[in-house]
């Protein structure tokens, strides 16, 4: 695979902060090397002050890298060439609220090299888009929060963007408007379209993207396929009414177990053992309510790989 | 091309939705009408009168076109002062909006160099003020002209040559927003400098009072350093009254700063973090 191949790609990619009054050193980021593919939906995750930030900073150029490569499908990142097939919404954004929505879209999509023609076109499709058709003539000062973070999703597709990075997404929008921006977010990955998300928002990212990395003390500590990582725990075994004697066997034999109401469920560690217990249960006449296999998620998987780190 | 014009009319944007073209217009427009007032007074009233009955011969013309010099002398002086005062407060603020957490961002990930788009800010501002000088000056020599008869050119040099101060100091502006992305600062400096220079002109006095080499010597490396506020005034005003003007040296060597400060400037704004 050559360069061009990956929409992103870093190398020991290095952010130390100076201080140079009280003479500290903050690590930020320390080393991160990643690739991400072209057309693939990709997470990145981590706690407060884990150097996510400062990585897709260093991506867009906003902040200079100490040491590392960082390049955009194939471009230095520092080159503004990188940034033109990028859309970009950024955590906290404060759009200038002389604005309205339709001047704000065309400002930034003129920086973004849009022509005045396809300007024209794009926008009212956008608005409509992302849920404001309507709201194109109103000054952004007047947008709730969530109007704000679906037009500063329109406002990053303006260039119809290879590459979408996303700080946040979903911060400050409805339930129902997350639902909107992930179905916008799937049609967009259909299209081929990178995404790369920065959230805390675990299960919008497990829903929407197929890898995750997990960044900590601006280290990548896990990296992995989502369904790689959740997948796998096990077997769950619910019955109605077993018998005493396989009650007291099935208790010792499995991971878990819970009993109400007359039923039983049972946690198997794997399948062979959930096999068997089914068919134990129906040789002694007992009905099997449900058999499910159980995943961690993603907040599971999450929690874990930063425990074993601390 | 696409990009520069994006970003002058966000300035122009961001100066109407604050109020600082209007203000700035608003206050033009008062002046220009208080100098329709002044028209009206007896003694201007006489001379344009005594102008109309002795016609292009008479020798009072002399006087009347000495009055008119005079009086867009004050403008450009009016202009100078407390024009500048206010255009540099006015302006100090548009800098550091840019670089606000959140906005910043969202400009520096399009693809555009940095310098343009410190660039852009800063012809943006100085057509806001450029226009506004324009305006009042024009309105003023078209007043004047009207009622006198008289329309003597120079005095339309002040729009270029007050642009021409303002673009130096703006260039300050600049460079203080984005180091210290403080307003006030911008202001004080930037209006220190202005206070600064009438005092460093005096450096042939100064050359006689100072009593050693090295002070001397401190004195005009500052006269030089500094932008010549004071100086280019003083050459409008010759400008106006259509004396020779010999000594080019001030508008070069303002010009020369305006360029190191705003190429530290964009240097300073490249090499930061956001």
């Amino acid at each position: 695979m050559s360069s061009a191949d990956f929409a992103i790609e870093t190398e020991d990619l290095t952010k130390v902060f100076r201080s140079l009054v009280r003479r500290r050193e903050v690590r930020a980021v320390d080393g991160i090397s990643l690739r991400v593919e072209r057309g693939l939906s990709f997470g990145l995750l981590g706690p407060n002050g884990a150097g996510k930030t400062t990585f897709v900073k260093m991506l867009l150029s906003a902040t200079h890298p100490t040491a590392g490569v960082a390049k955009l499908f194939g471009v230095p990142a520092q080159s503004p060439r990188a940034r033109l097939p990028i859309g970009y919404l950024p955590e906290n954004h404060r759009f200038p609220t002389y604005f309205t929505g339709v001047g704000m879209l065309d400002f930034y999509a003129a920086l973004s090299g849009v022509g005045r023609r396809t300007r024209k076109r794009r926008i009212p499709e956008l608005l409509e888009q992302v849920g404001l058709a309507g709201w194109g003539d109103v000054r952004i000062g007047k947008y709730s929060k969530g109007m704000l973070q679906r037009l500063g999703l329109a406002q990053a597709l303006m260039n119809s963007p290879e590459l979408l990075i996303l700080d946040e997404p979903s911060d400050g929008v409805d339930p129902m408007g997350r639902i909107h921006i992930r179905e916008i977010l799937r049609e967009l990955e259909a299209k081929g379209v990178t995404i790369f998300i920065n959230s805390h928002l675990l299960g919008e990212v497990e829903a929407l993207c197929r890898e995750v990395a997990i960044v900590h003390r601006g280290k990548v500590i896990l990296r992995g396929a989502v369904k790689d990582l959740t997948a796998g725990k096990g077997y769950r075994l619910t019955a109605v009414n077993p018998p005493e004697g396989l009650l007291e066997d099935f208790r010792r034999r499995s991971a878990g177990f819970e009993v109400a109401d007359g039923r039983a469920t049972f946690q198997f560690p794997n399948r062979e053992a959930a096999n068997r217990a089914v068919d134990e249960l129906r040789a002694a006449g007992c009905e099997i309510e449900s058999l499910v296999p159980t995943s961690h998620t993603l907040e599971e998987v999450f929690v874990k790989t930063l425990a074993d780190q601390s | 091309m696409r990009i520069t014009v994006a970003l002058v009319a966000d300035t122009f944007r961001e100066a109407f939705a604050r109020k600082i073209f209007w203000g700035l217009f608003g206050l033009s427009t008062l002046m220009i009408l208080f100098f329709l007032f002044i028209m009206k007074i007896d003694i201007i009233e006489g001379a344009v009168a005594t102008i109309s009955l002795f016609g292009q011969q008479s020798p009072r013309q002399w006087e009347v076109g000495r009055l008119v010099r005079q009086v867009q002398s004050s403008i450009a002086v009016f202009l100078y002062t407390w024009g500048m005062a206010l255009a540099v407060f006015a302006s100090s603020g548009l800098i550091p909006s840019v670089l606000e957490p959140g906005r910043i961002e969202l400009l520096l990930s399009k693809p555009v160099r940095r310098w343009h788009i410190i660039t852009g800010r800063y012809v943006g501002n100085a057509l806001v003020v450029g226009l506004n000088i324009a305006y009042l000056v024009l309105g003023v020599w078209s007043i004047l002209g009207w009622k006198t008869g008289l329309w003597p050119k120079a005095f339309l040099f002040t729009i270029l040559f007050t642009l021409f101060i303002f673009a130096v100091l703006l260039a300050v502006v600049v460079l203080i927003g984005v180091i210290f992305e403080s307003p006030a600062l911008a202001t004080m400096v930037t209006v220190a400098l202005m206070i600064l220079s009438p005092i460093l002109a005096q450096k042939n006095v100064m050359e006689r009072l100072l009593s050693s080499e090295w002070s001397r010597n401190i004195w005009r490396g500052l006269y030089w350093a500094l932008p010549k506020v004071y100086d280019v005034g003083r050459m409008t005003q010759d400008y106006v009254f259509d004396r020779t003007v010999e000594n080019y040296a001030p508008l070069w060597s303002s010009a020369a700063f305006a360029a190191v400060v705003i190429a530290l400037a964009v240097l300073i704004f490249s090499r930061r973090d956001f």
